[in-house]
């Protein structure tokens, strides 16, 4: 069922003229609804056609139209054109009524009623009449005729049964209220909450299956504030906290007219099947307590109160593949959503706006709480599986010798069993479990018990056709908890009764009571069923049989409640008439596959041969059924399956708007994914991701919010080590995720698994064996030798290469090295004295004190001793650290070309931060730096490229500048790079890399040459005149720079032109177009640009014999 | 397009064979001169794939040998490093030039190394996906026009190196403008041992007019 179409005006209002075409409309109750407001007389016939169909229901003949004069006075067509008109006049005489009485003052009363408009249902006390009376004269309304879309509460002091078991068709989810509300409301002269006026015969029903959303979600400031904001009532005292809140939200919501769209937008996607949301909360002890009628009005409740629910129920209305009149609907719940503060302010736009749609998702639902119990099952019942396997070989000894008794037990359907065992009354009605109880969704039963089943109700059943097959099927939620217990206890007995236990599922196990040589297994059986049945209160059914197989055939036999043996020599009289479809791994395909042969039964299947069966279906299987046919199954019990894989797929309830939707939702899979990885102390190594993709021509799934038709995309990939980190995944599955290229919104399901498990524990350790982490810890010692010579280095020491790079793969290194100090001689007094003094002294508390006096007495030795390593300058004895780490950084760059500079920069600034010793030593990031540059080595910069050294020079501390501008070393190193310095103007201005002009222009006092100079270094392709005026263009504001910079560019433009005219016109083209652009923005510009082109003109002329194709500028 | 001239090719190597990747090129690239001017129908071209680069080539046999022929003719002169310019020369129905395409070529003899088309490729290429955007940097053709390659040798060829191939090439008459033309630059590479420019000439505002 679908909402999308169906069209709503924004108010519910009085006498909205608004109306909304729609042009399909697959919902009878909803079109008719809609229909008659609608004006549109194209759509007429066809839409009174609808609302035919729908006044079946004296409900559905709701509406008033805005159609006027048309039909007064011909003979209506139809019985809806006659109720859309007599609703209107009622309407009309309702108006009149109410502006006569407000004119009249007389006993016009405060507008309490003010947006509530009563329907009143069969009799009451006081009459209907009355309560038109008090409507009229408190600003209410009241209609005479229900309409999900006028009506905002419903009077009544009495209903059928019929109405009360199908409330939802009867409300349409409004409240349910007694007279004495309206009443009591006159008397406080306020409106009261309806909650405590609610109907008993609703609020005494007690086996609806919740609508928890409201439970899981607890009522956050954001309801709070409403509630104050809204109505500044009181809370009424009653009912469960959230419930209340959420309730008496709704009743503050209907309080006010401006809300009521709101409402009704509520309602009508709380008319849509109910479904299992991100929400909903299969929290059982509330469910109890919980009142029916609450449970409706929850519906609505919740979808305003989260976003969550609202969005996981809205979903559907902006589904991409819905009408374009959608877009309207779309608008009208952003409208609505943005005008009230109701809603959390992120609108979500799909499903995922609920932050743990995934993590809920998983909390309720069945199959994998299925999945998941058998870890659980692995670490309770651990340590017996253990012995049990010891115990295997032995086993396997005397199998063959001796004759093996399997005892297959199977509780009877048990996910309904353990929800009832407490309530005596429901063992011989129909009951199912499910989601959902709305008798016309799209939720599937997930069991049935045996009565329900009689009536053909089963698993996998739309509960729609199940309450059509049985209608008074009770349907009731899971109780997970109960369910952990009850198996928790079942195979608490099996283990006590034998050591050998295969756990199938959690309702299900394999005993293989061969070596307790038993007697009677029949006996035996008996004895655990009744064991079971006193401590878990459900029944379970038990197969004895020579074989796996065969035990499990005969437990089919005896369900339910009951015990079946199958003696060896009776297995083929029970096989000769079993169904194919009945043995173990045949499913669908291959019983379709069988039937074509004529195979319908195990006594069909054994009169092939074996060969022929492994012809047709292969060998294994082929082998499989041929002996399965002859009840031979040499599978032995007790083979605990280890999980393969390990995932989480989400197939329900996906929606997507755009890609950054599914990014998150990816996100969240992939930490679902790692947890449950942790949790079993895996890692994987393989990663596999599957999407279902909506086939092009599937519609609307017929389950709300299914995956329906889909394409299933799958894409793995092997990592060299096997993970179960969030952040690998999510890289992983992002780029997974990218092969696919698929549009968001196509996508119906998702799902990640991690497979090639390997422990976690096993894992570790190769991993701390192989790391680079640990090969980087153990190498600094030789390394620091090399650089030092000096064996272990002082770890406060940040410029020997080792130690920095060290501190790169994390504190271990430095923590290593910190637990022992090096031996005093150790220390390089160079290093010491230059570290800062509050550095200083904290070494040599470190130190006993022992440091200064080792330094004054070192420092005399120094003179002769040559400590320092040969790079180093003899006539600078101080040479800081710095410079080692400075050679370092440029080494590691240049041999890995990296001339990013932000990845110079990240490695110089950087490293404080991913060292945490550095850090907690130097508290200055600017003491990495050399202080000058008089204490680089110059052959160091000398090697840099030439872009590094750029960036070496510029992420000098500012304030340290005018130091290196005027230095010496720094001079030579212009000098070694360019010759003699002579600034302008020089006839090589081009020469050298960087040419010689971006010296000049750096050290020039002119601003926008300075900046030239800078620019130069960053354009691409470097040595192209024309990057650098295209980065110019993007440059703003240019300022002007006087003379001498035209002179200068002009002078540089002209040796450009001279150098490029042979070879390269383009460029010379190129320049002077940007040029020319340039001088709209600056004057200076216009200068130089009239100030070249002659020249330039004449180089063409000469080189090519033309003039180029560009003019003077006035 | 295709090597047909493998054989024509002196040694192959450094500049040789540098000569022969841009004679090569400079047959796709007139192809592609000519398809963009409109002089002929466009049916009269086929696409293909060039360097990786859709380009177009004559249908009509006979211009396409023209062009061909012409091409490798002056493979040679190339070689020898003689070709300065090499023209297409759009004329009006009075032989009056209108527009010149100028391939100035610029190679470098003394280049010894191994050159392969590889190492041109990324250059040339760029040639021809500029070629198809500068149309309107060109000048519409009138109706009965003509057109001709041109080449400028940088001296006279001697006479003794008389080849078939060769003997296509004969001294122009063709007019010249009278005032130096206004030149638009197209594209230009300057890599070893091969710089390639592609300009173009048109008359100059203050050219007489016929």
């Amino acid at each position: 069922m679908s909402l999308n179409s169906s069209s709503r005006s924004a108010t519910s209002n009085s006498n909205s003229k608004r109306s909304v075409t729609s042009n399909s409309n697959s919902n009878p109750s909803t079109s008719g609804n809609n229909s008659c407001r609608n004006n549109d007389k194209r759509n007429r016939k066809r839409k009174t056609d609808q609302n035919q169909k729908t006044l079946g229901m004296a409900w559905g003949a709701n509406s008033r139209s805005s159609s006027r004069s048309a039909f007064r006075n011909s003979p209506f067509p139809d019985f809806g054109s006659y109720m859309v008109m007599k609703n209107q006049k009622l309407h009309q005489q309702f108006d009149a009524d109410a502006s006569s009485s407000s004119v009249s003052g007389a006993c016009s009363g405060k507008p309490i009623f003010d947006g509530v408009s009563i329907f009143v249902d069969g009799y009451t006390v006081p009459s209907s009449q009355e309560l038109k009376g008090y409507m009229l004269k408190y600003g209410g309304r009241f209609e005479n005729y229900f309409s999900r879309h006028h009506v905002t509460h419903i009077i009544c002091s009495n209903l059928p049964d019929s109405k009360i078991k199908n409330l939802r068709s009867f409300s349409g989810g409004l409240p349910v209220v007694k007279p004495t509300w309206v009443l009591e409301s006159v008397a406080a002269n306020k409106l009261l909450s309806w909650i405590p006026y609610q109907l008993d015969q609703l609020a005494s029903e007690t086996k609806k299956q919740p609508k928890l959303s409201a439970f899981g979600f607890k009522s956050g400031p954001v309801l709070d504030d409403l509630e104050e904001s809204i109505s500044g009532q009181a809370v009424p005292q009653s009912g469960i906290a959230t419930l209340r809140t959420s309730c008496s939200l709704e009743a503050n919501i209907f309080g006010k007219a401006e809300c009521t769209e709101e409402v009704e937008e509520c309602h009508s996607v709380s008319d849509d099947p109910f479904h299992p949301n991100a929400a909903e909360s299969a929290d059982q002890a509330p469910t109890y307590c919980m009142e029916n009628h609450c449970e409706v009005e929850l519906d609505a409740a919740v979808v305003v109160q989260s976003d969550a629910g609202y969005h996981s129920h809205i979903s559907p209305c902006q589904d991409p593949k819905s009408d374009h009149n959608d877009c309207l609907e779309d608008h009208i719940i952003e409208e609505s959503s943005s005008s009230k503060t109701i809603r959390p302010s992120t609108t979500g736009h799909s499903t995922l706006s609920d932050a743990n749609f995934v993590e809920n998702y998983f909390k309720f639902s069945r199959l994998h709480f299925i999945g998941t119990w058998r870890n659980r099952y692995r670490k309770r019942f651990l340590s017996s599986a253990n012995g049990f396997k010891d115990m295997n070989p032995s086993r396997n000894a005397f199998a063959t010798s001796q004759k093996t008794t399997i005892i297959h037990v199977d509780m009877d359907c048990f996910f309904v069993s353990v929800v009832i065992r407490k309530h005596s009354d429901l063992k011989d009605k129909p009951v199912a479990v499910c989601h959902s109880d709305n008798s016309r969704g799209t939720a599937e039963i997930s069991s049935a018990n045996y009565p329900a089943r009689n009536h053909g109700v089963k698993a996998g059943m739309f509960i729609r056709d199940a309450k059509a097959l049985c209608p008074q099927l009770v349907i009731l939620p899971y109780n997970f908890d109960a369910y952990e217990e009850v198996a928790d206890q079942f195979y608490d007995i099996l283990h006590k009764h034998c050591n050998k236990v295969q756990a199938v599922s959690c309702d299900e196990a394999f005993i293989d009571v061969t070596d307790l040589r038993v007697e009677d297994p029949e006996l035996f059986a008996r004895a655990i069923r009744t064991e079971i049945h006193e401590t878990t209160g459900c029944t379970a059914s038990a197969g004895i049989a020579g074989s796996m197989l065969m035990a499990r055939v005969a437990t089919r036999i005896a369900k339910p409640d009951g015990l079946c043996y199958i003696p060896s020599e009776k297995v083929d009289d029970y096989l000769h008439e079993l169904p194919v479809k009945a043995l173990p791994g045949i499913g669908h395909v291959l019983e379709e596959k069988l039937k074509k042969k004529q195979i319908n039964t195990c006594g069909q299947l054994r009169l092939i041969s074996k060969e022929s069966l492994q012809k047709d279906f292969g060998v294994k299987t082929g082998d499989m059924l041929w002996n399965f046919s002859r009840g031979i199954d040499n599978r032995l019990v007790g083979v605990f399956q280890e999980s393969k894989s390990i995932g989480a797929d989400v197939n329900w309830g996906v929606r997507f708007n755009d890609l950054n939707d599914m990014k998150d939702f990816l996100l969240k899979l992939c930490k679902e994914v790692s947890l449950r990885l942790q949790g079993c102390g895996l890692k994987g190594r393989t990663i596999t991701l599957k999407i279902k993709k909506r086939r092009s021509d599937a519609g609307e799934p017929v389950k709300y919010m299914g995956c329906g038709d889909c394409e299933n995309l799958s894409r793995s990939v092997t990592l060299p080590m096997a993970t179960d980190d969030v952040d690998v995944f999510q890289r992983i599955t992002a780029q997974l995720f990218g092969y696919f290229h698929i549009d968001a919104r196509d996508i119906r399901g998702a799902g990640l698994q991690a497979s090639k498990l390997e422990s976690a524990d096993r894992n570790m350790r190769g991993h701390e064996k192989y790391s680079i982490r640990s090969w980087l810890v153990s190498s600094p010692a030789r390394k620091s030798s090399m650089a030092k010579g000096k064996g272990d280095q002082l770890y406060s020491d940040i410029g020997p290469p080792v130690q920095a790079r060290g501190s790169f793969s994390g504190g271990e290194a430095y923590v290593a090295h910190r637990a022992t100090l090096p031996a005093l001689h150790d220390l390089d007094v160079g290093v010491i004295e230059s570290l800062p003094p509050e550095v200083l002294s904290e070494i040599n508390d470190l130190y006993a004190g022992e440091l200064i006096s080792f330094i004054s007495k070192k420092k005399e030795k120094n003179a002769g001793n040559n400590v320092m390593d040969e790079e180093q300058s003899l006539s600078n004895p101080l040479v800081p650290p710095n410079k080692d780490f400075v050679h370092n950084v440029a080494e590691k760059i240049k041999s890995s070309e990296k001339e990013d500079e932000q990845y110079i920069n990240k490695m110089i600034q950087g490293l404080p931060e991913t060292s945490g010793s550095v850090t907690a030593l130097l508290p200055e990031t600017d003491s990495l730096m050399p202080s000058s540059l008089s204490q680089v080595d110059s052959s160091v910069l000398q090697q840099l490229p030439e872009e590094l050294l750029a960036d070496v020079l510029e992420s000098l501390p500012a304030h340290r500048r005018p130091d290196f501008m005027s230095n010496d070393v720094y001079l030579d190193h212009i000098r070694d790079q360019t010759g003699a310095i002579d600034f302008l103007p020089s006839n090589n201005l081009w020469v050298g890399n960087p040419p010689r002009w971006v010296d000049n222009f750096r050290l020039s006092s002119c601003q926008l040459l300075n900046r030239i100079a800078v620019l130069y270094n960053k354009s691409s392709p470097r040595g192209q005149f024309s990057s650098v005026l295209q980065l110019i263009m993007s440059e703003y504001p240019l300022d002007d720079g006087g003379d001498d910079a035209v002179n200068c560019l002009c002078e540089l433009m002209k040796q450009y032109i001279k150098l490029k005219i042979e070879t390269d016109v383009e460029e010379i083209y190129t320049c002077s177009c940007l040029l020319r652009r340039l001088t709209s923005r600056s004057e200076l510009f216009l200068q130089v640009y009239n100030c070249i082109i002659p020249h330039l003109q004449a180089a063409v002329g000469e080189t090519y014999g033309g003039d180029l194709n560009i003019c003077f500028i006035e | 397009m295709e090597r047909k001239d493998n054989n024509q090719a002196k040694a192959p190597q450094g500049a040789g064979e540098a000569a022969r990747i841009l004679t090569e090129f400079l047959e796709v690239a007139i192809s592609c001169i000519i398809f963009l001017k409109g002089v002929y129908p466009h049916g009269a071209f086929e696409r293909r794939r060039y360097m990786n680069v859709v380009v177009h080539r004559a249908r009509h046999p006979q211009l396409r040998d023209y062009i061909h022929s012409s091409v490798n003719g002056l493979l040679p002169f190339i070689q020898k490093g003689l070709v300065e310019r090499v023209v297409v020369i759009f004329f009006d129905n009075e032989d009056f030039p209108i527009e010149r395409f100028v391939f100035k070529v610029n190679l470098n003899l003394s280049y010894g190394s191994k050159v392969e088309q590889s190492d041109l490729e990324f250059s040339l290429r760029s040639f021809l996906i500029k070629l198809p955007v500068s149309e309107s940097l060109t000048k519409l053709l009138p109706r009965g026009c003509r057109w001709e390659i041109t080449a400028y040798f940088r001296a006279l060829p001697e006479a003794s190196t008389s080849k078939d191939s060769e003997l296509i090439w004969i001294p122009t008459d063709t007019k010249q403008w009278q005032q130096p033309p206004l030149i638009t630059p197209i594209k230009s590479m300057n890599s070893e041992p091969l710089g390639v420019q592609l300009y173009l000439e048109h008359p100059s505002l203050s050219e007489p007019k016929p």
